[in-house]
């Protein structure tokens, strides 16, 4: 019994050393986003400072066009969440519930593009959407991310469980496929349809290469791309760029707070092997 | 009349489920066509190709752009980057994911509470992270640095040197994303059948040997996963790196998508070149990812 107990002494000292220095970076950033300028290069540096203000949150604004950076994001993460899990809920749906020539293919055909790496497709896709005079719009950002084989995994995943039956009485009813689908598959899917679109708008919303590859105007640029540019290596004013980190990581971290079982279902599943 | 039979007969034609499977699939296979097989194509064409960002001067020249790379010193070394971070990067956080997910197995409150904290930064961007360490470790202003100096020792700039530059890109990226390791582990742990563990303690296993002999093999496949999914994730290393040391000091960090990127969409634009040596990332991850898979699949048949 003596060995258990230290075990987990031993395990509880380790949670906790993991627990401050995960949770302390971000306590850091967030407190000292309300410092001003000169307190936060004041040295040596203080956890505290004696007044706090918002006005890094308001000079963000100022440096960089933060309210077109939101609205930019929001599009993508929005437009590509949309199409990717309709699309990728039709496709899991038919490989898991329809027979038809070709299935077993079908699957693996998609499976494999999960392994193709961005590194080698992303010249390409540059190139395909300067050649369809897409770069800088929308829809260069969104239609290439129309689907993936992780959603449609995941989808087929789900799908597969259901009992066979259930489409059987559906069609003895006289509903065709469609309504099958939209009527009665899709409600029961609605928590893998919610981790899905939440995996989704995780992806586009922290996603730096593929955007800032794609827009090349200020206008068109996204919350990360944005970012990444003023927050690079030689940053000249602290507490904008803190406020501005601070900003760009609230909507998935509340959304985060209220669906937490949903990103961790979504984490399960990609390791899953069937 | 005529009109409405046809009609008829082609709406029940694309009822049968072996029909309408097909409208079904179509959106997405068009988009994995256009967007993820084409551009592979395209993309191992190109690195046998001359081109540039404005497409003009493009001319096929062989193997070429491969004898270039051999002795483009600049890309050699960014693969030497790239395989120094995955070294540092991938065994620290599969091991740190499959730790926390060991000491969290038990259903308690304060377990629950840990899991949920450590898969915050999982939420996060990784430019976010990269941003939040490159203040925290900041020479002047962060706390980290500041605290090392209070009790007596010296903080090196940790993004500024050249010696630490990577070890700390490599450890911010384990401080992201253990949270998905720990996770697939935990669900991986708890899949594991009680009865397993009873029959161990029957046969008088203790504690250790069941860990060793009925936790372990059962984790092979879901180990498997993520050394997999960490292995190609870190040879394609570049938010991190974009936005902490840039590729400095002196392109002592610069990874090989980064290179990719700083040769094909800045000065001198060279799309035909930047894919050959995405062509040849390409074909040393495809070879780790092979190897891995098989390698696990080994030890998983060695272990039953």
């Amino acid at each position: 019994m003596k060995r258990t107990n230290k075990h987990s002494v031993l395990s509880d000292i380790l949670l906790i050393i993991v627990l401050i220095s995960v949770v302390f970076p971000f306590l850091w950033v967030l407190l000292s986003s309300f410092k001003n300028e000169a307190d936060i290069i004041n040295y040596p540096p203080k956890l505290f400072a004696s007044h706090y203000t918002f006005s890094n949150y308001t000079d963000i604004w100022k440096t960089i066009p933060m309210t077109r950076y939101i609205i930019n994001t929001v599009i993508y993460a929005v437009g590509v969440c949309a199409i990717s899990v309709t699309f990728d809920s039709f496709t899991g749906y038919a490989l898991a519930r329809m027979r038809f020539r070709g299935r077993t293919f079908f699957y693996y055909v998609i499976m494999v593009t999960m392994f193709i790496p961005f590194a080698i497709t992303m010249i390409p896709l540059f190139m395909e959407l300067s050649k369809f005079g897409m770069i800088n719009t929308y829809a260069g950002l969104i239609i290439p991310h129309a689907t993936t084989a992780f959603g449609i995994f995941m989808m087929r995943s789900f799908f597969v469980g259901l009992p066979e039956d259930l489409a059987e009485a559906a069609r003895l009813d006289g509903l065709n496929e469609f309504q099958i689908y939209f009527r009665i598959m899709l409600p029961l899917a609605k928590p893998q349809l919610i981790t899905l679109t939440i995996f989704s708008l995780m992806g586009s919303w922290n996603d730096l290469l593929y955007p800032m590859l794609m827009t090349t105007d200020q206008s068109m640029r996204t919350l990360a791309a944005g970012l990444a540019l003023i927050g690079g290596q030689h940053i000249t004013y602290y507490g904008p760029v803190m406020a501005g980190t601070i900003i760009s990581m609230l909507p998935l971290f509340v959304i985060y707070m209220f669906a937490q079982k949903y990103f961790i279902q979504g984490s399960a599943m990609s390791g899953m092997k069937e | 009349m005529e009109n409405t039979s046809r009609w008829s007969r082609i709406k029940s034609y694309w009822n049968r489920p072996n029909h309408v499977a097909y409208i079904f699939i179509l959106p997405s296979l068009i988009a994995l066509l256009l967007f993820a097989f084409i551009p592979v194509v395209i993309g191992l064409g190109m690195s046998f190709f001359n081109v540039n960002i404005f497409f003009n001067g493009t001319k096929f020249v062989g193997l070429q752009n491969f004898v270039r790379f051999l002795s483009d010193s600049r890309a050699i070394n960014s693969i030497w980057h790239t395989v120094y971070f995955t070294v540092l990067e991938t065994p620290v956080q599969v091991l740190v994911g499959v730790l926390c997910a060991a000491a969290l197995s038990r259903n308690t409150r304060f377990n629950r509470f840990c899991r949920s904290t450590f898969y915050i930064p999982v939420v996060c961007s990784l430019t976010a992270i990269g941003l939040v360490f490159n203040m925290l470790l900041d020479p002047n202003i962060g706390w980290f640095p500041h605290l090392l100096t209070r009790i007596g020792m010296t903080a090196p700039d940790f993004f500024g040197n050249a010696h630490w530059a990577m070890p700390t890109i490599a450890f911010l990226t384990v401080w992201k994303s253990f949270g998905v390791t720990m996770i697939i582990m935990l669900t991986a742990v708890q899949a594991i059948s009680p009865s397993l563990y009873e029959s161990a303690e029957m046969d008088g296993a203790s504690r250790a040997q069941q860990f060793f002999h009925v936790t372990i093999p059962q984790c092979i496949p879901a180990l498997g996963f993520c050394v997999l999914t960490n292995l190609t994730g870190s040879m394609q290393v570049f938010d991190q790196i974009f936005v902490t040391t840039g590729g400095g000091p002196n392109f002592k960090t610069e990874s090989t998508v980064q290179y990719i990127y700083n040769r094909g969409f800045a000065a001198p634009y060279e799309l035909g070149y930047a894919s050959t040596v995405a062509t040849v990332l390409f074909i040393i991850i495809a070879i780790l990812a092979v190897g891995s898979n098989l390698y696990m699949s080994h030890k998983e048949q060695q272990m039953r």
